[in-house]
């Protein structure tokens, strides 16, 4: 620990201190010359603060995501004005989408030449304004601690969220005497974490009436780590637990009372009982559009309960009978004395009759194809198998995305790492080197289509330099894969710009000395993959894939979700 | 489609800069027209009172609220329909008067109609109006004969008509 006695220091070793002070380890970055003094700074930090340079800076926001969703603390970024800055914007978005806390280092011209189209000025603060949690322009060095105390208490509390933090030239040369104080709560920013006695009984009483009830679970299960809360109060009501897709690892995979994931390509049963279940009990989740489906025909018949932190989600989408306003673990604890022992056997008996449905329509063919090519379900089980469910898979954006979340069987918390609000292509790769760096000790596998990996493969570059052994899984269809099944399910099977010539995938990585091979058998699928997961370095396999699968089940867009298709 | 209606939002803020951009993003996501919007200090220290009318249906108005609340710096915010309120605006209105018989006209409708006298030219004279919006229009069409050269109007300052 830095000390908190007074010092004078520049602006620029201030923003060292200041990340000390918050436990700060690692740090994603690109220099530039708006932020040249703080990287100068830095370099006398070097061994207290890992920076890792990434290869683009859209990198960079998404490694800082990848890190702060496996380790929960403030993953940071670094990065120069102007076109450093903008090139952030998507990975703020995704994270703002997805509550991630990232805290986003911008350099900034003099203070003087603000508002003058001065070189490389650009205004990210007014650019992201719409897409942060909270942002702050600091032009004056002693505003430093302040501002970065409150900073990374707004990204982590609460409902989480990234910050940007600009700060202008001289900030970071002037300087001043440092002194850093923590802050945990400021007049007109205060989370209430407890849910209300009067809301709790009245939830208990709506779940230990209900004949059939039902839990959705979203990323705030993992966010508050409500995890035992969540397993113990289904295992006393006996109740089906269903999971977002960003909710994904919240209750493991193998437990009796898993019936599967939600939404537009989640499981045939938990997307038809939705709409049959007579008390629904939410937790941490947002009734996003791609879960709800149509709107209007969604859950009429439950009454729905709903713990949420963010008080403008609740009633946004769906209209609750009863809200407790809390963090999901307070939430669940206050539930869970209240909540009777049940059984429920002729409910759960129902969900087990649609899955074997599914089973049987896709999942069989999907994960034991007999001949033909190698299906994506296929490759994700095998390495669930392979990995005792216990890597984390960061996914990119499209079909494999869905394979990754319908098929890997996750037993630990924060294993399924994806884009899900914002669906960024380009997310996967980079995410994946965050969550390493984050979680050295467990195995990570990025799981990308051949569209998203060409949108941010450079950081292989940043994976080969700091030498962390990431594994890449290539589900190379040599399509756009998601928008083709849209065009031939829904646009006539008419392929508009969707097809890709792709480059040799095996010669980028081995370009960047990462080592690689290619798969197109089935025999050779289970050796290559073995090979992968033995290495201790970075290693990628680009393997092809059916050109043409589809994903399955599906609701159409704009469909209700009991209407979901099996084919 | 929900009926619309003018609603007014009190949002109390922290007083730093900024603040204003933050609470125009989440009316203009929405496509939401802000129909006036007054911004002051208040009776406490380094807090700033936003008044904004916006015609939008009570469904989104109220979710709009929550997001505004969401806004770190936004300490409070209320919605309110006209019903609720004391409200007033004011307004300003230069007329042509090129004759005296034509000021002492004006100054007969001003009289009637509670309006101040503030100026006096050779060719103009200028009014102020305090009222209700629907005050200040009628006040805008009786004087509009005489030629309206230039008119004003701040937006709505509102407080509601029950405290608590
Ligand atoms: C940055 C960005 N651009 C466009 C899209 C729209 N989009 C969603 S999925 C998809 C196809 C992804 O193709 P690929 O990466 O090959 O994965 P596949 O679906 O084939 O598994 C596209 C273009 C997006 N989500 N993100």
């Amino acid at each position: 620990m830095p000390e908190n006695k007074n010092k004078k220091v520049s602006g620029a070793e201030a923003i060292m201190m200041s990340l000390l002070n918050e436990g700060v380890d690692t740090v994603f970055g690109y220099p530039g010359g708006a932020i040249m003094p703080a990287y100068d700074a830095l370099y006398d930090y070097r061994d207290r603060i890992r920076h890792v340079l990434v290869r683009h800076e859209q990198g960079a926001s998404h490694a800082a995501e990848g890190y702060a969703r496996v380790t929960g603390k403030p993953g940071v970024c670094l990065v120069t004005s102007g076109p450093g800055a903008t090139n952030l914007v998507t990975g703020i978005a995704d994270a703002i989408m997805d509550s991630v806390p990232i805290v986003c280092i911008t350099g900034q011209v003099h203070k003087k030449a603000l508002g003058t189209d001065a070189f490389q000025e650009t205004d990210v603060i007014g650019i992201t304004i719409p897409i942060t949690k909270w942002n702050y322009q600091i032009t004056n060095a002693e505003e430093i601690p302040r501002i970065f105390a409150k900073a990374f208490q707004i990204a982590r509390s609460g409902r989480p969220g990234p910050v940007l933090i600009d700060i202008t030239k001289n900030a970071q040369i002037d300087t001043f005497d440092y002194a850093y104080e923590r802050i945990e709560s400021t007049r007109s920013y205060t989370i209430i974490t407890r849910p209300q006695d009067s809301e709790v009984d009245q939830a208990a009483s709506l779940l230990n009436n209900a004949k059939r009830p039902f839990i959705l679970v979203g990323h705030g299960v993992l966010i508050s780590r409500a995890e035992e809360e969540l397993r113990l109060l289904a295992e006393k009501g006996d109740i089906p637990v269903a999971s977002t897709l960003l909710g994904l690892s919240a209750f493991p995979a193998d437990h009796p009372l898993f019936v599967g994931m939600l939404g537009m390509h989640g499981n045939y049963a938990p997307n038809v009982l939705t709409n049959e279940a007579d008390v629904i009990l939410a937790v941490g989740m947002r009734f996003d559009d791609r879960v709800t489906g149509d709107l209007a025909s969604y859950a009429k018949q439950a009454k729905i309960i709903h713990i949420e932190i963010d008080p403008a989600e609740i009633n946004k989408s769906v209209q609750a009978e009863v809200a407790l306003l809390s963090d999901a673990k307070e939430g669940l604890r206050a539930l869970l004395p209240k909540l009777e022992t049940k059984q429920r056997n002729e409910w759960k008996d129902e969900f087990k009759r649609l899955t074997e449905q599914e089973q049987e329509k896709v999942i069989e063919a999907e994960v034991n194809p007999q001949s033909g090519e190698i299906k994506m379900g296929e490759v994700v089980r095998l390495l669930s198998e392979k990995t005792k469910g216990e890597a984390i898979i960061v996914a990119d954006v499209g079909q494999h995305q869905m394979m990754a979340a319908r098929y890997y069987q996750y037993m630990k918390p924060d294993s399924y790492i994806a884009s899900g609000g914002l669906g960024t292509m380009g997310f996967g790769l980079p995410a994946a080197l965050g969550a390493k760096l984050g979680a050295p000790s467990r195995e990570v596998v990025a799981i990308v289509g051949d569209g998203g990996f060409q949108m941010t493969l450079q950081e292989l570059g940043t994976i080969a330099q700091e030498g962390l052994p990431v594994k890449t899984i290539i589900l190379n269809n040599n399509f756009l894969g998601m928008v083709r099944q849209w065009q031939e399910l829904f646009f006539d099977n008419r392929y508009s710009f969707v097809h890709l010539d792709n480059p040799d995938f095996v010669k980028i990585a081995e370009a960047f000395r990462v080592q690689a091979e290619r798969v197109e058998n089935r025999n050779d699928l289970s050796a290559a993959l073995d090979r992968m997961l033995k290495s201790q370095k970075a290693y990628l396999l680009d393997i092809k894939v059916e050109n043409e699968q589809n994903v399955f089940p599906m609701v159409p867009a704009g469909a209700s979700i009991s209407d979901i298709r099996l084919e | 489609m929900p009926s619309e209606k003018l609603h007014t939002l009190s949002v109390f803020s922290e007083n730093s800069p900024g603040v204003l951009h933050r609470l125009t993003v989440i009316f203009t996501r929405r496509k939401l027209n802000i129909e006036s919007l007054t911004v002051s200090e208040t009776e406490r220290k380094g807090v700033s009172r936003f008044t904004i009318v916006v015609r939008s249906d009570e469904d989104t108005i109220l979710k709009v609220a929550k997001q505004l609340e969401r806004i770190i710096e936004v300490l409070q915010v209320n919605v309110f329909s006209n019903g609720e309120l004391l409200f007033k605006e004011i307004a300003l209105y230069r007329v042509a008067a090129d004759s005296p018989a034509k000021r002492s006209e004006i100054e007969e409708v001003a009289r009637r109609y509670g309006a101040q006298m503030l100026n006096l030219s050779p060719s103009a004279v200028v009014l102020e109006k305090t009222g209700s919006e629907d005050d200040v229009n009628s006040l805008y069409l009786l004087l509009e004969p005489f030629g309206i050269r230039e008119f004003v109007r701040s937006g709505r300052i509102a407080i509601a008509k029950n405290h608590g």
